[in-house]
């Protein structure tokens, strides 16, 4: 914090970025009716819940100094059709047809492979953008392929609802899962072994290396821990509309058009370091619930999907321009 | 003569492994397609595979520069969808050529900002251009109103796809007369060479004093023409445009770019690469289109060709790793040997 006001006086073009984006967003949330309201901030946590567990999963992979993953909603998608295959199907066996149990680990497993699978290549030195670009290819094309592009939907009352539509409390399940995820991911992250050395792998590969810890088997586990995350949002979201189909999360998703550049920004905007090795999953959640409470704003003012995708984007430019701003002249450059 | 020619090429193919995959992958493709449909191999459809490259090669044009500067343009799609709103927005009131003109500069432009952020705040590409790809494809929703933009006067579309000299219409044409001027400026002009030396080895030419600024500024510059200028051809021919279009083409032409032999790390490749690249794609999609397959099926095949070059990328990475090692260790055997040799020489002299 000290740094930041340190920087704030010194830089002028990061001062007059941010405090103009601040009065931007605090006339904008003043000048918004029903904003302040307890339904509404439901609304915008939950919201949040469901790109902020996706984003969760990516601050490992980021943290690991391994970009990011450009699958992400394919990954959600193949997860959600075969989440719901197996609750209207059963995968072809008569007794599971609706088993709930079954058709959850299933699709972890049918994720966890996903990731793995694309965490190997990453790891003997592909590029993970590239990698994950065919990666997201293939898992789209066997997800249409598996439902012949249909919608997928399952009988009402079944075993999926409490976490699609159920609450506990006053809140949403999903919403419930996403403080879990947070709470989890931070613990590991700052206190376990793995935790330390996914820091460690993404500050400095060549440390890293030279002490053992080698980016193959790195890759491996962060990409499977972020397609695990997601298999668990699309599945949360499949028991929520109790029917899937492959493009659910591709067509005009919330406001952004896209559920992966979304979870992307949300990393971004947190202002966790692309490069790796700095950051944390906290900042990863505020910025969920930061891009939702902006969204929402948008909505309840009553704008399009055209001005509310350029807010979104002009956020992420800015934060984006701010965070390299205050980051110029110190690490974490090249 | 003729034999120290052909050794010539051999040569050439011998010392760029990935050009010559990307020639057998390119043949490969062509043969299977050419043999098992009867009409692949009739001068229609090799008008028709023109047509399309016109567009996939520019956009592969567009990402190879990038990755030789060592970067990747994320925005492509966006950025040809923005220029494609606006030329076939503009075409009816103010005609045809100013708006490709308006359209190029502000898609040049819109690269040029790119270029000069990444070299001023020093981010990588992939980090500013994801977030262009949003901001790109939110400004030409709100300059499309959100609907698709059409042409009334169909004499533009009629005219870039006349077909001359039996193979050819204007977009071709233009598009491969883009390509041969990209091709000397990158491998003749002392600003071409600069993007090859940031690419593949940045602090090394930085310490020898080429600037950083100027060649990135000028890689997505012209990344961003290219990309614009695809986008000038898909509206136009088409007659419509859409802002949320033309995502698809991020893959394509990153396919389009890896099948030529870029390399990732930087530095590598050429534009011979970018147009087998892109034929390749176009042979593959072209000739999926007999087999009657759903549309994502393309998609599908399309990634595993990724995944097939990105496979081979690697494994020759780890071979060529392998083998300098295997003879850095033979060597040190063989001068341990020596040494030994010695040794036991002097031990049996000094007896």
């Amino acid at each position: 914090m000290q740094d930041l006001i340190s920087s704030y006086k010194k830089n002028l073009l990061l001062s007059i970025l941010l405090t103009f984006f601040v009065l931007l967003f605090l006339y904008g949330i003043f000048a918004t009716n029903n904003y302040f309201t307890w339904f509404n901030f439901k609304t915008i946590i939950r919201d949040a819940a469901l790109y902020g567990i996706m984003a969760i999963g990516l601050t490992f992979v980021t943290l690991s100094g391994n970009f990011f993953l450009l699958s992400i909603k394919e990954t959600a998608a193949i997860c959600c059709v075969s989440f719901a295959m197996g609750m209207s199907t059963g995968y072809g066996v008569e007794s599971w047809v609706g088993n709930f149990p079954i058709s959850l680990l299933v699709t972890l497993l049918i994720g966890c492979l996903a990731g793995a699978a694309q965490g190997l290549f990453i790891g003997l030195g592909g590029n993970p953008i590239v990698v994950t670009l065919g990666g997201a290819g293939i898992l789209y094309g066997i997800a249409t392929w598996w439902t012949d592009n249909l919608v997928i939907s399952f009988r009402r009352p079944n075993d999926a609802e409490w976490l699609g539509t159920g609450s506990f409390l006053g809140l949403p399940t999903i919403t419930w899962s996403f403080i879990l995820i947070a709470i989890l991911a931070e613990f590991v992250l700052r206190y376990t072994n793995f935790g330390r050395k996914v820091y460690l792998v993404g500050s400095n590969r060549a440390a890293g290396k030279a002490t053992g810890h080698e980016n193959l088997s790195m890759a491996i586990i962060v990409c499977t821990i972020c397609s695990a995350l997601c298999a668990f949002v699309a599945v949360a979201f499949a028991a929520q509309m109790s029917s899937a189909q492959a493009n659910y999360f591709s067509a005009e998703f919330g406001s952004s058009g896209d559920m992966t550049i979304l979870v992307i920004a949300t990393v971004m905007v947190g202002g966790n370091s692309i490069m790796g090795g700095y950051g944390n999953t906290i900042r990863t959640s505020i910025g969920a619930i930061f891009i939702a409470m902006i969204d929402n704003m948008m909505v309840l003012n009553g704008l399009n999907s055209g001005p509310r995708i350029v807010g979104v984007g002009l956020m992420i430019v800015f934060s984006i321009l701010v965070f390299a701003l205050y980051a110029k002249g110190s690490r974490a450059q090249e | 003569m003729q034999n120290s020619f052909i050794s010539k090429i051999k040569q050439k193919f011998i010392s760029n492994p990935d050009l010559t995959f990307a020639f057998f992958l390119a043949i490969t493709v062509y043969s299977y397609f050419g043999f098992s449909v009867e009409v692949f191999a009739s001068h229609n459809l090799t008008f028709a595979i023109l047509e399309r490259f016109a567009v996939l090669g520019l956009i592969g044009l567009a990402l190879t520069i990038c990755i030789i500067a060592g970067e990747i343009d994320l925005s492509i799609g966006s950025n040809a969808a923005l220029c494609a709103v606006i030329v076939v927005k503009l075409t009816d009131p103010i005609g045809a050529p100013l708006a490709i003109v308006i359209g190029l500069f502000i898609s040049t432009g819109i690269g040029f900002i790119q270029g000069f952020f990444i070299a001023y705040l020093r981010v990588r590409a992939i980090v500013l251009t994801v977030g262009t790809l949003m901001l790109l494809r939110g400004i030409s929703l709100v300059v499309a109103e959100e609907k698709t933009v059409m042409l009334t006067d169909f004499r533009v579309p009629d005219f870039i796809t006349t077909k001359f000299f039996m193979y050819f219409s204007p977009a071709s044409i233009m598009v491969i007369f883009v390509f041969i001027l990209v091709g000397i400026f990158m491998r003749f002009t002392k600003y071409g060479r600069e993007i090859y030396a940031i690419g593949g080895a940045r602090k090394e030419s930085l310490a020898a004093g080429v600037p950083i600024k100027r060649p990135m500024i000028i890689a997505f510059a012209l990344s961003g023409f290219c990309a614009g200028f695809a986008g000038t051809v898909i509206g136009l021919k088409s007659g419509t445009a859409q802002g949320l279009g033309l995502q698809y083409l991020l893959l394509a032409g990153t396919v389009a770019a890896f099948v030529g032999g870029v390399s990732i790390l930087g530095g590598k490749g050429g534009i011979i690469g970018a147009a087998v690249g892109a034929l390749t794609v176009n042979f593959l999609n072209t000739g999926l289109l007999f087999y009657a397959l759903q549309v994502h099926f393309v998609q599908l095949f399309t990634s595993v060709l990724l995944v097939v070059v990105i496979v081979f990328q690697t494994m020759s990475r780890i071979f060529d790793q392998y083998q300098s090692r295997k003879a850095f260790l033979e060597s040190v055997d063989h001068r341990r040997e020596n040494l030994l040799a010695k040794r036991d020489k002097f031990n049996l002299t000094n007896k």
